[in-house]
């Protein structure tokens, strides 16, 4: 059962592995107005060069030896995120210029949890050609902050599943995770 | 001015000196350009050593001759048949035909003397070193020393005197 | 002796420069060697030729300090860049780890309930 948690995502993998897939980069909307209401904003974009530059920089601790071992294959790392002060400062139409392009053929959801507990949403969709993660994209909605997250290239998710303990993350206790749930 | 800076400076205040040296006591640009390199790294190593300036001037001179009388030694006792040939080409570089057809006799008479003497010529007229500072730079006898430049003079005389088209005229008393 | 002739040898061995080509590598090299660097600097100090040295130190140091200067600048940029990115890296790890976190949960805390469940009926 030690692995239940991490072997998930595989399980729910297993039936978009057939599909083909275009062109895993999401196509970011401005958000001007978004950011104009947010009290903090993120953007990140990390393109390869970028990426690879960054491996440069990243030393031999764990922290940075985790994320180097991450960043193996990845193309590109996209981020967007907008907090707010208050509850409902901003409309789920404002993410649904993404939303519509994970609707095009070759993006897959993978997962969509709604957490009563945490208040939020996350839908994650995943990218996949030849048998091989290309592409994954995250939308996580909490009644604060908004977050999504485009990751470009050959997505290891058991690596990025690592990362939990990592940079800060307090790691799931696996050991009392129970069956995961049959996929959608 | 940083160290670099200063070795540098030294390089280019020397390598004329030293290069000319190395051209005419082994006759070609290459060999000539090797030398000089040998010579500046064994400089190098061995500046703690030199207390002047003046010292580095002399101690580079002495160091290319004699590196080049050794190396002339050498070549003697393997055959090199295309050397003479190859010599004469690079002893009259372009940039030396300019050079009044006298100088360029001298320069070739100059590559027909003996190592030694070679060198103590060179020393003489194209370092300016007097005949007390040749016989230390070449550890030899100042009388030796002399007697290379007396020699050697009188035989360039007399080769420029045999030759119909060199318009000289020896006034030597 | 003749005059003319000891003239006329001295033009000949007028000291000759060697091509720029083999300059620029002497100089290299020199530079690279194992010098004691504190010798060149004293032997330096105590002046050679005033002319030489000084046209001589000028053009190098000048040429040194463009060359040092533009590596320094560049070197400094790429560090900037460097770190900035590394930065960004680790910050869209930990978002990315932070997400994927709250997916766990939700997913662990659905098991839970339905476990919860089937044990109660």
């Amino acid at each position: 059962m030690r692995k239940h948690t991490a072997a998930l995502f595989f399980i729910l993998l297993a039936p978009a592995l057939t599909w083909a897939a275009p062109n895993p980069r999401l196509t970011f909307p401005s958000f001007a107005a978004v950011a104009q209401k947010a009290s903090d904003s993120v953007n990140i974009t990390l393109d390869p060069a970028m990426l690879a530059l960054a491996a440069k920089f990243l030393g031999n601790d764990p922290e940075d030896a985790a994320a180097k071992d991450v960043l193996k294959g990845l193309q590109g790392i996209y981020i967007r995120s907008y907090t707010f002060d208050k509850d409902s400062a901003y409309q789920q139409a404002d993410i649904d210029g993404v939303r519509s392009q994970l609707a095009s053929p070759g993006w897959n959801r993978m997962m969509e949890t709604r957490s009563r507990k945490n208040r939020a949403d996350v839908d994650i969709y995943i990218m996949v050609d030849h048998n091989q993660a290309i592409g994954l994209a995250l939308i996580a909605s909490e009644p604060r902050q908004f977050t999504i997250v485009n990751i470009i290239g050959a997505i290891d998710l058991e690596k990025l599943h690592k990362l939990e303990g990592q940079f800060g993350i307090p790691k799931i206790d696996a050991d009392q995770s129970n069956p995961p749930p049959a996929a959608k | 001015m940083g160290e670099q800076a200063a070795l540098t400076a030294l390089v280019l205040a020397h390598q004329r000196s030293v290069y000319s040296l190395a051209l005419r006591m082994l006759g070609t640009r290459d060999l000539a350009e090797d030398l000089t390199q040998e010579v500046f790294m064994q400089m190098n190593g061995n500046l703690q050593a030199i207390v002047s300036n003046r010292h580095l001037g002399f101690w580079l001179r002495q160091v290319t001759s004699n590196r080049a009388i050794d190396q002339l030694r050498r070549r003697a006792r393997l055959p090199m048949a295309s050397l003479d040939e190859q010599m004469q080409l690079q002893l009259f570089s372009p940039e030396q035909d300019s050079d009044p057809m006298l100088q360029r006799h001298l320069r070739l008479l100059l590559m027909e003397l003996s190592p030694p003497a070679r060198a103590v010529l060179l020393l003489r007229f194209q370092e300016d070193l007097d005949p007390t500072d040749i016989a230390q730079a070449l550890d030899m006898p100042l009388n030796t020393v002399k007697s290379h430049l007396k020699r050697s003079l009188e035989s360039m005389r007399e080769k420029i005197a045999g030759m119909p088209s060199v318009r000289y005229e020896d006034n030597s008393t | 002796m003749s005059k003319d002739l000891e003239s006329q040898l001295r033009a000949a061995l007028r000291p000759v420069a060697p091509r720029k080509e083999f300059t620029e590598r002497l100089v290299a090299r020199g530079a690279a060697g194992q010098a004691d660097r504190r010798a060149v600097r004293s032997l330096a100090a105590r002046g050679i030729r005033p002319l030489a040295w000084w046209v001589g130190a000028s053009l190098a140091a000048s040429v040194l300090l463009a060359i040092g200067i533009q590596q320094h600048l560049e070197q400094q940029r790429l560090q900037r860049s460097g770190l900035e990115a590394r930065r960004e890296v680790v910050e869209a790890l930990r978002m990315t780890s932070q997400k994927l976190n709250l997916a766990y949960e939700a997913v662990k805390s659905q098991s839970t309930s339905r476990a919860a469940e089937q044990s109660g009926a």
